[in-house]
């Protein structure tokens, strides 16, 4: 079977979270560059795996997708987009089969053969029954993904379940276990495989609970997050292995900034024909996560660009290719730390100093300012302060990124250096200020 | 590692889960392995407990990030776990009340205040613990900062009781919501996606007028969350406008005048 990524349905899953309802099935489908048809059939086969997957969901068949898993903060312990880690396919037949091979080598440790006849005997009649060799690449499928473990001994080998992560944890230590899981899942990057976790600690915790009071599994809130970054981190593990093993990586470019993004009209990336994507092979060096957007970035190297920078959500049929020199390797990533180690973000144009006074809120309240700044404000200083406000200072790769930053303090920031960057920040209050112009009035 | 394994496969889940069988994969125990690894994971778990799980992880290869992944433009971690977490979530678990004693921002003590946990929540901004309750007395709902507390106990409620107050809980969380209309400029609808991205921690609804080309986002969020709101709204800058949200609006137009006012442009 051909490797599934799931370019299509991460952009269609993507889209359908960041637009919420913005457009009908024809503006959708127009904009994805599909056929209403496709787009009926995609949403029909996503509705099947998110209602099987979430059972205790609230689900009619006429309810619009877009609602199904639109983002709601007071219900946002689980992860709804985790669905789509679910969703590889599968025949029937041999999800059945890992499920009963599973069930057997939960009770004690198995031999191949033993296996095979426990299997045949529980398999659904119309159901292909396996052989041997069937049961053996099964066996070696799950011991590569570590669901299950050879016992030590002689042949024929044993196989048992390894699972004693849960198994041998008391109630109170699975419960401290999953508490650890669910806060690091959702205050940690990367985090999906830790949804994954704390999926099977939630039904084991629930199967072991007796009390039979309430839900142990869902105390805690996190406000708030960018719902939809576990999509894009869906291909952030290739890209790791792939930097681990200094290999380069070949995929197809669709940038968001250009034209194709679904911003646009003739739109988008994806599910258009091919040839309007770009053709990249590069040496990936590091991933970045910004947290002031959520979204994920890829840095490389190209002998003949330099260093380059793809997000990942514009990345598609990502592959592993040819392997460089460490010595190469680590050559172009010394070089790119040095570029970005002033960056805000991953801007690796030339440092500027940016000063900046911040002005302390009123007298009787609480400094909540200069703590944003002391949080957020990474590697820059205070370097004055009097009663009513204080100076931050800050070397930067470029104004752009940081810009954003200082902007969202309102007026309690005055850009002093550059001139140019304070010259930007007069003009834009400008024009903000004409925007709410004729509220003028009543203010 | 392959996010997409066939092992993660729905249908297996789904079979799985219905005869009572758990299973883990190497890519969770070793994502599990290098979370044990954050400062964080000592606070969480009993020395036996960690002890325990670092030694069932023994020989697994944890998922190695470091020097490969960057965060950039991350809140610094001051607090990822806090110790009144495994009391107080075992209280809302077992669905009773409790009494909280804590100190104000003034310095003011309280004791023994009684009350009805509703959850625990992580400021992702602040990097901080709060819990969310109803307080009987001043019939309130209450965000307290767990480093603010000094004091838990758990007091027993009926079952009918508890059932009770989820759902005036409820009433009061939905009564305090409210919603503000930002519309897209135009001119930076090549930005939406970017736009998009940094409305998308929010509940929202979006608008499309094909004719004009123009996107409306309708944000809905707690009244006591406007603050956020607004600084979301400020970071973007022109890219987008308030068009519905009164005190928003307001406020925006205040921020401008103030703003221009430092730069000695009033």
């Amino acid at each position: 079977m051909a490797k599934e990524s799931f370019d299509k349905e991460i952009q269609f899953l993507r889209m359908l979270v960041l637009t919420s309802g913005a457009y009908s099935r024809q503006q959708f489908a127009s904009r994805l560059g599909i056929s209403v048809h496709t787009f009926d059939k995609t949403i029909k086969r996503l509705k099947d795996i998110v209602s099987t997957v979430h059972q205790g969901l609230p689900y009619e068949q006429s309810k619009e997708f877009a609602e199904t898993i639109c983002y709601s903060y007071y219900d946002s312990t689980d992860p709804l987009l985790l669905f789509l880690f679910r969703a590889k396919s599968l025949k029937e037949s041999e999800s059945q089969r890992i499920s009963l091979l599973l069930a057997a080598m939960q009770e004690r440790p198995l031999t191949a053969m033993e296996l095979l006849d426990a299997c045949c005997s529980s398999l659904d009649a119309g159901l292909p029954m396996p052989d041997e060799k069937t049961v053996r690449s099964d066996l070696k499928y799950m011991e590569a993904v570590g669901v299950i473990k050879r016992e030590p001994g002689p042949r024929p080998y044993r196989y048992r379940i390894h699972n004693d992560l849960i198994r041998e944890l008391s109630h109170e230590e699975l419960l401290d276990l999953y508490d650890f899981v669910d806060i690091m899942a959702n205050t940690q990057v990367p985090s999906v495989q830790g949804y994954l976790l704390r999926d099977g600690l939630k039904k084991q915790i629930s199967r072991s609970h007796r009390s039979g009071r309430g839900d142990v599994t869902e105390p805690y809130l996190y406000k708030y997050h960018y719902y939809s970054r576990i999509l894009d981190e869906a291909h952030l593990f290739t890209l790791l292995d792939c930097i681990r093993q200094r290999r380069k990586v070949s995929f197809l470019y669709f940038s968001p900034k250009s034209a194709r993004s679904y911003a646009a009209r003739s739109t988008n990336p994806l599910f258009e024909r091919e040839s309007e994507g770009r053709q990249e092979s590069t040496l990936p060096l590091k991933v970045v996560y910004d947290h002031q957007y959520g979204r994920w970035y890829l840095l490389a190297y190209d002998t003949r660009q330099g260093i380059r920078k793809y997000r990942l959500e514009g990345m598609t049929a990502i592959a592993a290719g040819e392997s460089v020199a460490e010595e190469q390797f680590v050559k172009r990533r010394g070089e790119l730390e040095e570029k970005i180690r002033h960056s805000w973000l991953i801007d690796t144009g030339r440092p500027v100093t940016v000063r900046a006074r911040f002005y302390n809120p009123g007298h009787s309240m609480p400094n909540f300012i200069k703590e944003r700044v002391l949080l957020q404000g990474q590697w820059g200083r205070i370097t004055d302060e009097d009663e009513n406000s204080f100076t931050y200072e800050i070397v930067v790769n470029g104004t752009i990124e940081i810009k954003p930053w200082l902007r969202s303090f309102g007026s309690s920031c005055e850009v002093l250096e550059p001139t140019a960057l304070r010259l930007e920040m007069i003009t834009e209050w400008k024009e903000l200020q004409t925007y709410y112009e004729s509220l003028r009035e009543n203010i | 590692m392959n996010p997409f394994e066939k092992i993660f496969n729905y249908g297996i889940i789904s079979r799985l889960e219905a005869t009572g069988i758990c299973m883990i994969t190497a890519h969770e125990r070793g994502w599990l392995k290098a979370m044990l690894q954050h400062p964080a994971a000592p606070d969480a778990l009993t020395p036996e407990t960690l002890s325990k799980l670092q030694q069932l992880l023994d020989g697994e290869m944890a998922i190695g990030i470091e020097g490969i992944m960057v965060e950039k433009a991350r809140s610094m971690e001051r607090q990822v776990y806090h110790s009144h977490l495994r009391p107080l979530r075992r209280i809302i678990g077992s669905r009773n009340g409790m009494a909280l004693s804590y100190a104000i921002r003034s310095g003011k003590l309280y004791t023994g205040q009684e009350g009805f946990p509703y959850k625990l929540e992580y400021s992702m901004v602040k990097r901080e613990w709060y819990i969310i309750w109803y307080h009987f007395k001043n019939r309130m709902m209450m965000s307290t900062k767990l480093d603010k507390i000094t004091g838990i106990s758990e007091l027993p409620l009926e079952d009918d009781q508890s059932e009770r107050l989820s759902v005036q809980i409820q009433a009061r969380l939905n009564k305090r919501r409210i919603s503000a209309a930002v519309q897209v400029m135009p001119e930076y609808n090549r930005e939406l996606s970017r736009i998009l991205y940094a409305f998308s921690c929010f509940e929202k609804d979006v608008d499309y007028d094909p004719d004009a080309d123009c996107y409306t986002i309708t944000l809905s969020f707690s009244n006591n969350d406007s603050e956020y709101v607004l600084s979301k709204i400020r970071f973007l800058g022109k890219r987008v406008k308030i068009v519905d949200g009164g005190m928003l609006q307001r406020r925006m137009y205040e921020s401008a005048t103030k703003a221009l006012e430092r730069y000695g442009m009033a």
